[in-house]
């Protein structure tokens, strides 16, 4: 036993180990709503606006300017008429995205109404190639009379697609309304169903977190609810998925809000939490309108609220609309983001089940993820075993785009092989073979047409070289520049990276410039050229912070590997499940 | 009396094994310092052990078994684990991340840390891996960028890793707040403010983000053209800085071709911890002025009779307002009295040119033998009360212990005072009378174990900086800072709790909160019963106080003083530190009563995190005073008047002395004006001219004056009334001890030979002395420290062997091993009961209240790159360059009200004078208050200040006065 004296040594020791620094992280409440306030009220930041709430809170200059040049909602000059959004990753780059948006260089580049800005994934990979203007998400050939109406100030807001079946997650009938669904947590609440009943279920029933990582959702469950109990806690639903073709958590919002504000409420009520969010990303501005809707409609009838369900216990959730960037939906940077700082991912451990929001314990789950929750608690485990395809378990969303006919959300067996999911999908666009796939969003490796026949699954996927991550499948029929396209992807993480580690900051921007020169003059990747690609990827892999810069140069890697032999050349750097992985 | 109280906090341990070696260490170590336990060094750019980890270069990644490698700074050790931190695969990494830094920085030749102090900590780890810029095969970027904008500080963007070392050291050791990451990816950068140059920024050039900087981000540059090198090519001289009574301690650099300093440097010492601000780090050029003082001087005979000789101070000048932003530069260069391209800088320093014919180059000998026989003749004439002198807070302990001994046993008078009268002599006679000691009861440091923490009339982020960068750091591990003071100083945004009373009514405020306290049985009974007297006498006072009452009085409203009533009363350890905002009124000395018995009456006296703090102002205030540079106590506080103390002095230095307390500061000025009056004085280093209140009557008393001698290092104000200046040696130039505001007695090293004739200031005492006849022959400023810790049982033990590098606290039993008392008053106070003595005080209002004619309340202070009368910070570069002009600061409306805006020339009126300077409108000055800094002798703040005094401390009320500001019409 070590003794250490005094008050300094005392607050030392109710440090939570490897809680790093703050280096410029302010306590105090987040500046984000104040600086939403005046971006509402003025349409941007001016300088004097900046210094008068710098005073007026008593927060020093560069924490405001941290956050302003972080955020990319944040404008520090005048907006322009209209904003023209054009996203310019994987799913659009595969449909012609870059012809597209040289069109639109050379159409609106001069005109001094439009600001047209290249922007990372929009999550509308089922429109690709897609755009924004003013915010309002539309396919590229809607652009002209979009830009129309906001330069004549009306742009009008999107519907969220509709969906009148319900999917086969979703224990209520069609038509159901609050009075009729919620009734995991009115039973949970109501003390007909107990807390730890329910968190065994879930670890019976071996699901796992959807969002990438796949953690055991039950394990995940009872450590935040084992964690200091009585303590305050918090929950958050991550509704920020941003990754190239990965847009099926939108889906769910749009079409059973429902099951993810259920599962969120069973999840608060389990660990102890009183208060919730939903992280949203502010992309999904007709998503995050019905989530609104449908959180209102469980504050009138009483399901959340100060007394949730008539419990007399606290429930309340709340929307948290991202100020924009991928690499929020890494839990930790999401956190930071929520409590006020630069989205920039913190070293782990601790992770947020113990140290979270505000260093409280925090269970955060995907959309998805969630979503699944109600059924499983209400059919039980063996039902969602039997769900699946073999030895798989539950259904699965996917997120289905690129080279296909029919681009969009499936929800599917678990089990289901790679290419039943793109036959469901009506086929390779134009009757073409498979090229290659990534079968789990843009940081899984692209494997080759010798694997359609892989079952999709956490396990199966490892086994042969890849992973299921944000369960998106893009496609790339037979022919397409893999080497592009996988330098697609690592400009996709260049641009997201948050910059604060060396390797991921420094490392991806190299590897880009390295490969996008030799995309761009159409030359052979030579011998040299690859090995620093190698050792960089090595560097990324081991040393970067976050899983963002862990898998940055993955799929590339995997591409060199596909044109000597056909198989990935590395095995992805994320064991399935396992307990020190559970980054994005 | 060293409180060793502690409250212990038992921490598990842990086991693992790093490279073989198995360790045991505390939960929550991490890696790095674990395996440095077992003598593994891992490489590390990112991390210092100064700052707290983030983990963000990754240099020091290990393996330890998981899918990647961990951070080992900021990863903790966990029981089991086995870390490798040397493997093929970790040593490619730490290459690679090392090549990927390197392909972005300045080429090596144009590196702006290896062309200068050839330290950089990138470039050495990459000569160990054999990586370089110029052969790396990855893509090389740059153009990032350089900021040239603050005057001593170059950022070279290309040179940046992000390490955050300087975000850390700007924001978590310095608590400036001004330095951040902006922008994101690969686009990141540092950035000052919202991505503001850097000398446009509010940073305040402390200089610490230099020191923490890894590569050639953050470097110094060059001061009067002296190249910043390698430390190994220059001399390292471990000193002091000469600034402020936190007495940080620093090394200079000096290159000795050149003859010169080259850069200092913060140095570890338990008080300080390396930390230092701008005065200290950047401005010791002063003692290379060209303008420094060579030889003695004479006054011809033509310049009689006396009075002031420039026209600055004669105020007949024509002193060219309009172009004060002239980017001239007062010093650098410029020989004495040089007009560079014959324009001057208006205002400014005294001009050389104006004064130097009225007088001649004499030698030592007959500056000396003319000294002596004046004064003799003087004291021949008038008897003892004819003759006084002023030390100085700046000299050292030696030298004031000297000062006063010729000036008691050579004229056999007491009249020998220094400018503590002008900072905390209130401060001093409360605290006498209160606790029996007029040193702090604790250290500044030691607010790291409050709970609560009041600072009161003290703007320390300005004046005692290094302090205040304590009470930021405290605050933000979870004390309770209450901030108590009528301006808005940057401490205001440090404060849970800012009280911002009107000034001059901080009785009222305090009774009001003892009321409360009282009120809400807050008090701690026991320690009332038995470590104070007079308790009840204080309830009585105070009960007249409720807080609605002390609202109006305030204007602080009643639910905030209940607020801190509770804060105070409620904290398990409450510290408070005060500063002149307390001391400098006619009620000062009541201001300090009221704060000792809100200690006292809550038991925060004489326990850790606990205390009476008043902060010192001159680096050696609290030595000068500890000396006997006082006319009522000889050495260490022993009262002139008591015949026990006087007969042991009279017998320890072998004469007569006189029995009567001597006169004041602000008393021998005044008895110069009259009959009978003080006829000769020796001033060593002070200027009373700029630093005394109501200069128009200081004028009049200087030049009243049969005799005036002037020890300094340049031709101030006051020695244009001289009859002989001799010049002495800059602080850099001599030995000596120095007494902090901690008691912290620390050495002060000779960096530097004196220019020309300039001698020691104790040498040219000890000169004069032995010519009005005493027997003086100390050979060296150690002797006369031995002499004096002889006469002084609070400076028992200490030696110049035994004070070592960082200096010793006082008192100190065991000097060898320890560092001294932190925490007095553990057991008992230095009264003569043992006893705090409360003494009560009824709110009384400042001598001259605002009125139709006068509607402004003036308040005056310092300026954080300024210092006093500015003769030495004028001459600073840096400092001189930050802070150039003159201004006053009002509140926006106030501005507005009189058609007044921001940079515009304004005129500001008292009863006494009247000056013209520059507008500054600062949402931190309170409606109906301004506030001039009295450094700036072309607009004098002490030409409008009132000499009224306290009674008891003899303090001028330099914080209250009435004043009217007035438009000019000029635009700069």
């Amino acid at each position: 036993m070590t003794e250490v004296t005094d008050r300094a040594a005392e607050i030392r020791s109710r440090r939570v180990p490897g809680v790093e620094g703050r280096a410029g992280k302010f306590p105090g409440p987040s500046l984000i709503p104040a600086l939403n306030a005046i971006q509402a009220r003025l349409g941007w930041l001016p300088r004097e606006e900046l210094q008068e709430l710098s005073r007026d809170a008593r927060r020093p200059l560069y924490e405001i300017e941290g956050l302003i040049s972080f955020y990319p909602h944040f404008r520090t000059e005048p907006p322009t008429k209209v904003a023209l959004h054009v996203c310019h990753d994987l799913a659009c780059f595969l449909r012609d995205g870059d012809a597209r948006l040289a069109e639109l260089r050379a159409r609106y580049g001069e005109d001094a109404d439009v600001e047209l800005v290249e922007v990372s994934c929009l999550g509308r990979c089922d429109i690709a190639p897609a755009v924004a203007v003013n915010e309002r998400p539309a396919p590229v050939g809607d652009t002209e009379a979009l830009v129309a109406g906001a330069r004549a100030g009306e742009v009008g807001a999107a519907p969220a697609n509709e969906r009148i079946e319900p999917w086969p997650n979703d224990p209520y009938p069609a038509g159901s309304g609050v009075p009729e669904r919620y009734a995991t947590l009115r039973a949970l609440l109501a003390g007909d169903l107990d807390p730890d009943t329910i968190v065994a279920t879930l670890k019976d029933s071996e699901l796992r977190g959807m969002g990438g990582a796949g953690f055991p959702t039950g394990q995940k469950w009872g450590l935040v609810r084992d964690t200091q109990p009585g303590d305050v806690k918090y929950a958050i639903c991550n509704a920020d998925e941003s990754e190239p073709g990965t847009f099926k958590d939108r889906q769910i919002l749009a079409t059973q809000p429902h099951l993810v504000l259920e599962g969120l409420l069973l999840g608060m009520a389990v660990v102890g939490a009183e208060q919730g969010w939903v992280f949203i990303r502010h992309e999904y501005g007709p998503e995050e309108h019905v989530l609104r809707a449908e959180l209102d409609a469980l504050r009138e009838a009483g399901v959340t609220g100060p007394d949730a369900c008539g419990s007399g216990r606290r429930l309340d959730v709340e929307v948290f609309v991202s100020p924009g960037g991928y690499i929020l939906g890494e839990e930790t940077a999401l956190l930071e983001c929520m409590e006020g700082h630069r989205g920039e991912p913190r070293n782990k451990p601790p992770f947020p089940g113990n140290y979270g929001l505000h260093g409280r314990p925090t269970l955060m789950n995907s959309v998805e993820t969630f979503a699944d929750v109600p059924i499983i608690v209400q059919r039980g485990a063996q039902w969602w075993a039997d769900q699946g395809v073999g030895d798989s378990v539950g259904w699965k969303f996917f997120a289905v785009s690129g080279h296909v006919e029919r681009p969009d959300v499936y929800c599917v067996p678990m089990g289901t092989t790679v290419r039943e999911l793109i036959d469901l999908a009506g086929g390779v666009s134009g009757g073409r073979e498979v090229g290659a796939v990534q079968p789990g969003g843009a940081s899984s490796n692209f494997i080759g047409p010798d694997k359609l026949d892989m079952p999709l699954d956490f396990g199966t996927a490892v086994e042969n070289g890849t992973m299921l991550g944000s369960g998106a499948v893009v496609v790339l029929a037979e022919g397409t520049d893999l080497l592009a396209a996988s330098t697609n992807v690592l400009r996709f993480f260049r641009d997201e990276s948050c910059g604060k580690c060396v390797p991921c900051r420094v490392g991806s921007t190299k590897a880009h410039t390295i490969l996008r020169d030799v995309v761009e003059s159409g030359s052979e990747l030579d011998d040299d050229r690859r090995a620093h690609v190698l050792r960089l990827e090595e560097v990324m892999r081991k040393t970067s912070i976050c899983g963002l810069g862990q898998v940055a140069l993955g799929p590339v890697v995997s591409v060199l590997g596909l044109n000597k032999g056909g198989a990935a050349a590395r095995e992805q750097p994320r064991p399935n499940g396992a307990a020190d992985q559970p980054d994005r | 009396m060293t409180a060793t109280e502690e409250r212990t906090v038992t921490v598990a341990t842990v086991s693992v094994t790093i490279d073989g070696n198995q360790v045991s260490v505390a939960e929550g170590t991490t890696i790095f310092d674990a395996a440095r336990e077992v003598g593994v060094d891992i490489p590390v750019l990112c991390h210092n052990e100064r700052y707290d980890p983030v983990g963000v270069c990754r240099m020091c990644v290990v393996d330890t078994g998981g899918r990647v490698f961990a951070a080992a700074c900021v990863r903790p050790c966990e029981d089991g684990m086995e870390v490798k931190t040397a493997t093929p695969e970790l040593d490619r990494s730490r290459a690679t991340l090392t090549e990927l830094l390197m392909a972005d920085q300045p080429p090596r030749a144009e590196d702006p840390k290896d062309i200068t102090t050839r330290d950089n900590l990138l470039l050495s780890l990459a000569d160990g891996f054999g990586v370089a810029r110029e052969t790396t095969e990855l893509p090389c970027g740059s153009g990032r960028g350089t900021d040239s904008s603050n005057p001593v500080i170059d950022v070279n963007h290309d040179a940046c890793i992000l390490c955050d070392r300087c975000v850390r050291a700007c924001d978590d050791i310095q608590g400036n707040d001004v330095i951040g990451r902006s922008g994101k990816g690969y686009a990141t950068r540092i950035a000052f403010d919202l991505n503001d140059p850097m000398g446009a920024s509010s940073c305040v050039t402390c200089g610490e983000c230099v020191q923490a900087c890894p590569t050639g981000a953050l470097t110094n540059k060059p001061i009067r053209g002296i190249p910043i090198r390698p430390r190994e090519e220059l001399d390292a001289v471990d000193s002091v800085c000469p600034y402020c009574g936190v007495g940080c301690a620093l090394t200079y650099y000096v290159d000795r071709e050149r003859g010169a300093i080259s850069f200092a440097e913060g140095r570890d010492q338990p008080g300080s911890q390396s930390r230092l601000c701008v005065k200290g780090r950047y401005g010791w050029d002063y003692a290379a002025s060209p303008q420094r003082l060579t030889t003695p001087l004479i006054r011809i005979d033509a310049a009689y009779p006396k009075g002031p000789l420039s026209a600055d101070v004669r105020g007949d000048g024509h002193n060219d307002r309009g172009r004060v932003n002239g980017g001239e530069r007062s010093g650098g260069g410029r020989k004495p009295g040089d007009k560079r391209g014959g324009k001057r800088k208006p205002g400014g320093l005294v001009n050389y040119d104006e004064v130097m014919p009225h007088f001649r180059e004499a030698t030592w000998e007959e500056a000396l033998d003319l000294v002596a026989r004046r004064l003799r003749e003087v004291h021949a004439v008038g008897g003892p009360g004819a003759i006084a002198g002023f030390g100085s807070a700046k000299c050292s302990n030696e030298e004031a212990y000297l000062f006063q001994k010729l000036i008691r046993t050579g004229f056999r008078t007491n009249n020998v005072d220094h400018c503590t009268r002008l900072c905390h002599a209130s401060s001093v006679a409360a605290l006498f009378e209160g606790v029996g000691s007029g040193a702090v009861s604790t250290t500044y440091g030691d607010v790291a174990n409050a709970d609560c923490v009041i600072i009161t009339g003290s703007n320390p982020t300005a004046n005692h900086p290094v302090a205040s960068s304590f009470f930021k750091q405290a605050r933000r591990r979870g004390t309770k800072v209450i901030y108590v003071d009528p301006r808005a100083s940057t401490v205001a945004e440090h404060a849970d709790i800012f009280v911002q009373l009107k000034p001059g009514t901080d009785v009222a405020f305090y009774n009001s909160v003892m009321h409360e306290i009282i009120r809400l049985g807050l008090v701690d009974s026991a320690f009332i019963a038995n470590r104070t007297s007079n308790y009840d006498e204080l309830a009585r006072t105070v009960a007249d106080y409720p807080p609605e009452r002390a609202a109006q009085i305030t204007g602080v409203d009643a639910d905030t003083i209940r607020e801190v009533a509770r804060t105070w009363g409620e904290a398990g350890a409450a510290v408070v530190y005060w500063g002149m905002g307390i001391s400098q009124h006619t009620t000062g000395t009541d201001n300090a009563r009221c704060l000792i018995a809100l200690c006292s009456i809550t038991g925060n006296v004489g326990r850790p995190g606990t205390g009476l703090h008043p902060l010192r102002g001159q680096n050696n205030v609290q030595g000068a005073s500890d000396a006997g540079l006082i006319p009522m106590f000889y050495p260490d506080y022993q009262g002139v008047d008591a015949e026990k103390t006087r007969l042991r002095f009279e017998e320890a230095w072998g004469t007569t002395l006189d029995p009567k307390r001597g006169l004041t500061v602000t008393e021998i000025i005044k008895s110069v004006l009259q009959p009978d009056g003080v006829r000769g004085m020796y001033m060593l280093g002070e200027n009373p001219f700029l630093s005394d209140p109501n200069i128009n009557k200081v004028r009049k008393a200087l030049a009243a004056l049969d005799f005036l001698v002037v020890q300094d290092i340049f031709l101030t104000e006051t020695a244009e009334f001289a009859d002989v200046v001799l010049p002495a040696t800059s602080y850099l130039e001599k030995d000596g001890t120095y007494t902090n505001t901690d008691r912290r007695v620390q050495l002060g090293r000779k960096v530097m030979d004196p220019p020309g004739q300039a001698r020691p200031d104790w040498e040219i005492v000890q000169d004069i002395a032995r010519r009005i006849g005493l027997d003086w022959n100390y050979g060296s400023p150690r002797e006369v420290f031995d002499e004096m810790v002889g006469l002084m049982s609070s400076y028992q033990n200490l030696s110049y062997d035994n004070l070592g590098l960082s200096g010793k606290l006082y008192p100190n039993a065991d000097p060898e091993h320890t560092d001294g008392t932190i925490v007095m008053f553990d057991e008992r106070f230095n009264t003569d009961d043992g006893l705090a003595h409360l003494v009560p005080a009824q709110w009384l209002p400042p001598k001259e209240l605002p009125d139709a004619e006068y509607p402004l309340v003036l308040n005056t202070g310092r300026l954080l790159e300024h210092w006093h009368t500015g003769s030495m910070t004028r001459r600073s570069f840096a400092l001189d360059a930050i802070a150039p002009v003159a201004e006053v600061y009002m509140h926006p409306k106030d501005a507005a009200d009189r058609g007044l805006a921001h940079g515009e020339m304004a005129r500001v009126r008292s009863r006494r004078g009247t000056i013209e300077l520059l507008v500054r409108v600062s949402h931190r000055e309170q409606l109906g208050n301004c506030f001039i800094a009295f450094h700036f002798r072309e607009a004098a703040a002490n030409l409008l200040t009132i000499d009224e005094i306290d009674p008891v401390g003899k303090i001028p009320e330099f914080k209250f006065c009435a004043v009217q500001v007035e438009p000019l019409g000029v635009r700069t």
